[in-house]
């Protein structure tokens, strides 16, 4: 089991920059999820942990050793790949023993391991298999297994559910949470879907561009997005976001949403700094912490398309600029063309300063 | 039970008419495969030779049942030269592979020239088998430059003479063969090792393996095929051994490099008895084709077992 400190870590690929800066302390035992969509630069750190990339500049510290030099052979970093890479040439026997064999381990010895992880991870019917026609949870199994025979004091998977159909995922999530559990190791965990990221991981490591957003359990990264990006990136579908400037009224600090009107006070936490600001602000909210209200109470929009998703119906309300959607139960009984006030809760509103895009906080 | 019957008969039909359609192809295809073999096999048997005065069809006035082959299995420089041909054989593919492998390993890997050095390599295949075998002739000379290099690293004047010993004659002919053929094998196991997939390789080297362990556990395996393929090009063609061979030395001195081609060449241009040339022909064909399908049957075994 070991820490993971990454250090000013940069990484270029001639004239591409990979990964601008990134500073992030991973904890002994944690699992984190490294989170962005494609090109974002976390598999880049991923593989400069593993040490198939060596960083440009910058530092990776395991526990108190910094990583500098070490070939990912001798990391102790087990590796689960995006297909799992299972040597298709071999029985599932000879995968699990390939780590202790080629560190020359004697048989005796190579044998009561395979058998060990084998009975932990439930394969030990089908270890006399040709690795080559076993279903996918069998062989993201066989690929923890054949990693986790090593000790490896940290786990690194890159985005392993990618690959299998939408009906499975859930069951191979709560597969690896609970082996997870099971080996306590560090876990760090590449993914472009939040939901993987948001059940599985302890903390959340928001990325884009090459640049780190947010780090953060994943209730935090939920109700307190730090920018505007992590806002929209997060959630199913993510935060409203309405543009306007903050305006003084009887009620409190409100912000001025132009045509669509002033929307309900602030809260008072974040009032008094949004008093002092004096360009574009962003108000936003969860699609989810919205109800109806009654006229004047909220923000008036036309209904511009009703998506329902079984338990759910998620309003689409005006559009463009000012496109707002909003999640209802079922038996919500709004239609296209009408007019719908809505009102979110003011406890779940989040202000975000337009021009530096970052969230605006009390203090 | 009827919607499987109807995917049935479909295909049956599709077949009959293709088999239609294709009958004319198949049977011109036949004609020439199995024609020359029926007249090879016939004149096998009789004494036929193109000095007998009477046409190949008439060669049964001059049938001699199987004696040409009571003579083949007597025949000492037939086996001598079988043998020879062999001994080329174990020596020349196992050394075209192992450069041709070392090679490969080695051009998987970027290093700066590597497109220049790729061009050169490829060129002793590009070259005609006859033309390489005049400039071997000429290297293997006593005042030749082989002789030039032997002496100015010994620091003393060497005049072997290469191609006039029975055993040098031998090396020299098969260096020439090893010159020629390496570069295919290579070509054909570097083509072989790119499609060996990286990620496995990748996770081998991060469960400790080193590079021997990673090439030996997870490259071969994965190569068989393509090996398989590769040996099996070389085998076939090096038992054919003949044209460079034959400049070189004309299967001298005596018959210290004579093989089989060179053999079956010599007792069809020089003593004309083509019954007994057929007989010869034949017998190795029949060897050549048990090891074709021994070959082609373990191709198929290695292919279940790898997709």
């Amino acid at each position: 089991m070991s820490t993971i400190h990454l250090q000013n870590l940069v990484k270029k690929f001639g004239d591409f920059t990979a990964l601008k800066t990134m500073d992030l302390a991973i904890a002994d035992g944690e699992f984190m999820a490294l989170l962005g969509p494609s090109g974002c630069g976390k598999s880049t750190t991923m593989n400069m942990i593993a040490g198939m990339e060596e960083p440009t500049s910058g530092k990776i510290l395991f526990g108190e050793r910094d990583m500098a030099g070490v070939p990912m052979g001798r990391r102790g970093v087990g590796f689960v790949f995006q297909n799992y890479a299972i040597f298709t040439h071999m029985s599932v026997r000879q995968n699990l023993a390939y780590g202790p064999k080629m560190r020359g381990a004697a048989k005796a010895e190579v044998d009561r391991r395979v058998g060990a992880i084998a009975e932990m991870l439930q394969l030990t019917p089908l270890l006399d298999r040709k690795a080559d026609r076993l279903s996918v949870n069998i062989l993201q199994r066989v690929a923890i297994g054949r990693s986790a025979i090593m000790e490896p004091a940290i786990f690194l998977l890159d985005e392993p559910l990618s690959n299998v159909d939408a009906a499975f995922r859930a069951v191979m999530r709560t597969e690896l949470k609970q082996l997870q559990r099971q080996f306590r190791q560090t876990m760090v965990y590449v993914t472009h879907d939040q939901l993987e990221a948001m059940t599985m991981a302890d903390r959340i490591a928001v990325m884009d561009h090459g640049v780190l957003q947010q780090v953060g359990t994943p209730l935090e990264v939920y109700n307190d997005p730090a920018n505007v990006f992590v806002a929209r990136f997060i959630g199913a579908p993510g935060m409203n976001l309405l543009k306007g400037r903050p305006a003084e009224s009887d009620g409190g600090v409100v912000v001025d949403l132009g045509p669509l009107g002033a929307t309900p006070p602030l809260p008072v936490e974040i009032a008094d700094v949004a008093r002092r600001m004096r360009g574009e602000v962003f108000y936003g909210f969860r699609p989810e912490q919205v109800k109806l209200a009654e006229d004047g109470r909220g923000l008036s929009m036309p209904v511009s398309f009703v998506e329902r998703i079984g338990p759910r119906t998620i309003i689409h309300l005006g559009d463009g600029e000012t496109a707002v959607k909003a999640v209802f139960d079922n038996d919500v009984g709004l239609a296209i063309g009408q007019t719908a006030v809505v009102a979110p809760a003011v406890e779940a509103v989040r202000v975000f300063d337009a021009a530096t895009g970052l969230a605006l906080r009390a203090g | 039970m009827q919607a499987s019957k109807a995917a049935s008969v479909l295909p049956d039909e599709g077949a009959r008419l293709g088999f239609r359609l294709t009958l004319p192809a198949q049977i011109l295809v036949l004609f020439i495969a199995v024609f020359p073999l029926l007249m090879q096999l016939y004149i096998s048997l009789t004494d036929w030779s193109p000095l007998s005065g009477t046409g190949w069809w008439n060669a049964w006035s001059m049938w001699n049942s199987f004696a040409n082959y009571t003579d083949l299995a007597v025949d000492a420089r037939f086996w001598s030269a079988l043998k020879r041909t062999a001994i080329v054989m174990i020596v020349c593919v196992p050394t075209e592979f192992l450069l041709g492998l070392a090679l490969a390993t080695l051009f998987a890997d970027e290093f700066p020239g590597k497109r220049i050095f790729y061009s050169i390599l490829l060129m002793p295949m590009m070259v005609v088998p006859a033309v390489a075998g005049y400039m071997f002739f000429m290297l293997f000379q006593s005042g030749g430059p082989v002789n030039d290099i032997l002496s100015a690293i010994s620091g003393f004047p060497v005049t072997i003479a290469w191609l006039s010993d029975p055993t040098l004659a031998l090396i020299a002919v098969m260096v020439a063969d090893i010159w020629q053929w390496t570069p295919l094998m290579f070509l054909i196991l570097l083509a072989g090792l790119v499609g060996v997939p990286e990620d496995q390789i990748k996770a081998a080297t991060l469960l400790g393996a080193n590079p021997w362990q990673r090439f030996v556990t997870i490259v071969l395996p994965k190569m068989k095929t393509i090996i398989i393929i590769a040996l099996a090009i070389r085998v076939i063609e090096n038992f054919k051994i003949f044209d460079t061979l034959y400049i070189m030395t004309g299967g001298g001195p005596g018959v210290a490099t004579e093989t089989i081609s060179v053999y079956i060449y010599k007792l069809t241009t020089q003593d004309l008895i083509w019954g007994y040339v057929a007989a010869i022909a034949l017998a190795i064909l029949i060897v050549l084709s048990i090891a074709a399908v021994f070959a082609m049957k373990r191709m198929a075994r290695v292919r279940q077992v790898t997709a």
